[in-house]
């Protein structure tokens, strides 16, 4: 049998070059044909008149007729034009391979006992076998396969390198939030040391001075004139009201500076939980916390115009990826505040119903249509300018929570706000281990 | 020079209790959390410093200076913030026309120097503005604009609004710039970033060391908030155009941009207004410094 090698060529590698017979040829001529061993492959045998195949004999229908009693004496001078099948299954040489597939699959005839005539405009060019054609779009279908697999491959991994830089878009973000947030504490702190330094070296010269003075008064060879020199010092020192008025104030400047420092401590402890997304390790927790966390996290872009309404309800705690949850909560957050226009509500709702937690996260902003709904949680679907959104923030959200075992769900009416309703089980998820990874887009 | 007012804006209390001790005994001290009231002060007060941050929730520091610039030209204005924005810097600079751009955390040594600079040529705004206002001037040389950018669009804007008035030269590269440079001052500057290979920052950190009097427009669509801030700081642009830059908007800019240097070539006490911060950067500096002798050198050449 030959091999196609090409699988995207046409029929052409499927012919054998049969010599058709003239629709004048005795059937007992026939006969010797289909003994010979040139012709044992074939099935049937094509008929040929001027060129054009005009039907095939068959070997079972040549059997029928031919080994019948006196068949030979009644037939065999009897042109093979009296017992063709005059509808035979042609295609086309130029037919695609899954074309002529199709075409012969849905016009053969069972038990197979004909092969199918090739022809090039209605002329022939000889005999295809149908075990050929088979085999051929075999080899095909492999082709494509392994196709399609390197293609999923491609995906895959072009989309996990799209879910990492979604994750960096929404760290660069925040790293430039938190920056400010801990620039503002460091800020005031730094300087409020500096400040203290300076009046610390001041109020250490002015020990010294009193204990110059404490020494002459107590030394007996001490001079009036060096007493009287080492007082002025003092009464200097003394009617210094700035150094006297900053060392009041520099009890509040230190207790600024703690707050600063308490401040600063909290947001890096923060980062650390949150910094933990890709390690995803499961844990028994309870969601306000995971809340609460995003909420910090993330006060930098809702503090100016986001007033967060909380009723976080008794939770029980659940096992699953925390810093996924927190992550999809953030995403939630963040969206929220820049769904608003000038200053904005946030209602944060949390509780316990039918053995599942349910975390309602709501805005007043401005709303969605109804395509823009539908489409929400598509990846790469975004509303934002170029640049500034991914488009895979609720898309990873979604499969976030999937993975958790619970729904998402959104509602949202244009001018009024938008609520996303999360739902997720108390008892253990299995597939928390995975990190997010979108799957194939299909 | 009597005590100098100080003016520190800040959401954050402490910060303003801080910067408050920063400048115990040589400032008298006001301090707001809240902009409004920012402006009430610099209404009803001799205000010669404002100190801003930029993030604020009822309104943010470039808008706050903005205002202040037009309740109160003569005090100047500086931006203290810990958040770095490009559209912050942009800002600060179109509309807040900011003296300097500082970072939080700052260096207290730093903050007072650039505080005492700053009130210091305060002092002399308000003297100015005692006496009557000099009316624009726009006799004297022809004023040169220079082009350092390859856009041919820009170079067409700057034809189309002031060929009539002004004396313009079109630098492709930085060699003809410096060229151009060392034959006369310029009034007006109109540059990219990157002029070729070339990152300019220094050309023009240099121009302004050299005549205080020029105004620097920079058009570019770079994004790199540090870089913009040390221009603020060390060159003083007084306009930044993200590119692509509309024909309306530059020649605006232009306009104000050539009436500004007529204002401050009739009132060379403006040009302190103007002054700029020592270049950081070790290998700007380098580069600044070969430029100047060059240019020393050039000059010298054309005049003998």
């Amino acid at each position: 049998m030959r091999q196609t090698n090409h699988p995207d060529e046409d029929v052409s590698s499927l012919i054998n070059a049969i010599d058709g017979i003239s629709p004048d040829c005795p059937l007992e001529e026939v006969a010797e044909l289909f003994s010979d061993h040139k012709y044992s492959k074939l099935l049937s045998l094509p008929v040929v008149r001027d060129g054009r195949p005009i039907g095939v004999i068959s070997r079972y229908r040549f059997m029928d007729i031919y080994l019948k009693r006196y068949a030979r004496e009644l037939h065999g001078k009897r042109p093979v034009s009296a017992f063709l099948n005059d509808s035979p299954l042609l295609v086309e040489v130029s037919q695609a391979l899954a074309v002529a597939a199709q075409h012969v699959a849905a016009n053969m005839k069972f038990p197979l006992t004909e092969d199918f005539i090739i022809t090039r405009q209605g002329n022939y060019l000889g005999v295809g076998f149908v075990m050929d054609l088979l085999n051929a779009m075999e080899v095909k279908m492999g082709t494509n396969t392994r196709e399609l697999e390197r293609t999923n491959r491609r995906l895959k991994s072009s989309q996990l390198a799209l879910v990492q830089s979604e994750k960096m878009a929404s760290l660069g973000q925040m790293v430039a939030g938190i920056a400010h947030e801990i620039n503002t504490p460091l800020g005031y702190v730094q300087n409020n040391v500096a400040i203290g330094r300076d009046l610390f070296r001041h109020i250490q010269t002015m020990i010294s001075g009193y204990e110059a003075l404490v020494d002459g008064l107590l030394d007996e060879q001490s001079t009036d004139e060096l007493i009287a020199e080492q007082m002025q010092q003092v009464v200097e020192f003394r009617s210094d009201m700035n150094a006297r008025e900053m060392l009041g104030e520099m009890h509040g400047l230190m207790d600024d500076s703690l707050y600063g420092i308490a401040q600063i401590s909290e947001l890096v402890l923060n980062l650390k939980n949150f910094s933990r997304m890709d390690a995803a390790a499961t844990e028994a927790v309870n969601l306000n916390n995971c809340i609460e966390s995003a909420l910090n996290i993330g006060r930098n872009v809702l503090k100016d115009r986001v007033e967060v309404v909380k009723e976080l309800g008794d939770l029980p705690k659940i096992t699953c990826a925390p810093s996924q949850l927190n992550q999809v909560f953030l995403n939630l957050f963040t969206n929220a505040a820049q769904a608003m226009e000038g200053q904005g509500k946030l209602y944060i709702k949390t509780w316990l119903e039918e053995g599942a937690v349910h975390i309602s996260v709501a805005d007043n902003g401005k709303g969605m249509p109804e395509e823009v709904l539908a489409r929400i949680f598509d990846p790469f679907f975004t509303t934002k300018p170029v640049g500034e959104g991914t488009g895979l923030g609720l898309a990873i959200s979604h499969q976030i929570i999937q993975q958790h075992g619970g729904e998402i769900h959104v509602e949202s009416r244009v001018g009024e706000g938008t609520r996303f309703r999360i739902k997720l089980p108390v008892a253990p998820a299995t597939a928390v281990q995975q990190p997010a990874v979108l799957e194939a887009v299909a | 020079m009597s005590t100098p007012t100080l003016l520190l804006v800040d959401d954050e209390e402490r910060i303003l209790r801080s910067l408050r001790m920063l400048f115990f005994g040589g400032y008298q001290v006001r301090m707001a959390t809240d902009p409004h009231e920012a402006l009430r002060i610099l209404r009803d007060e001799r205000v010669h410093v404002i100190i801003s941050d930029q993030r604020m929730p009822v309104m943010n520091g470039s808008e706050l200076l903005r205002q202040a610039r037009d309740i109160s030209p003569a005090t100047m204005r500086i931006l203290l913030t810990g958040y770095s924005d490009i559209e912050a810097s942009i800002a600060s600079v179109n509309e807040g026309e900011v003296f300097r751009y500082l970072m939080k955390p700052w260096d207290a040594e730093q903050v007072k120097k650039v505080v005492a600079e700053a009130a210091a040529i305060a002092e002399v705004s308000f003297t100015m503005q005692q006496n009557t206002a000099v009316a624009a001037d726009t006799s004297g040389a022809k004023p040169r604009v220079l082009i350092m950018d390859n856009d041919e669009a820009t170079a067409r804007t700057v034809h189309e609004t002031l060929s009539d008035r002004c004396e313009i030269i079109w630098a492709a590269d930085a060699q003809h710039a410096m060229e151009e440079l060392a034959k006369q001052d310029v009034s007006v500057v109109v540059s990219d970033l990157m002029l070729g290979e070339t990152n300019v920052g220094y050309i023009l950190k240099t121009i302004k060391q050299l005549n205080p009097q020029t105004q620097c427009i920079v058009l570019t669509s770079f994004n790199d908030t540090s870089r913009l801030i040390e221009l603020i700081n060390q060159a003083q642009i007084t306009r930044f155009l993200p590119k692509p830059v509309s024909k309306g908007l530059l020649a605006r800019n232009l306009e104000s941009m050539l009436e500004r240097f007529h204002a401050v070539r009739n009132q060379p006490e403006l040009q302190k207004r103007q002054s700029v911060a020592p270049i950081s950067d070790p290998q700007e500096k380098i580069q600044a410094g070969n430029f100047l002798g060059l240019l020393g050198r050039l000059r010298a050449r054309i005049v003998a």
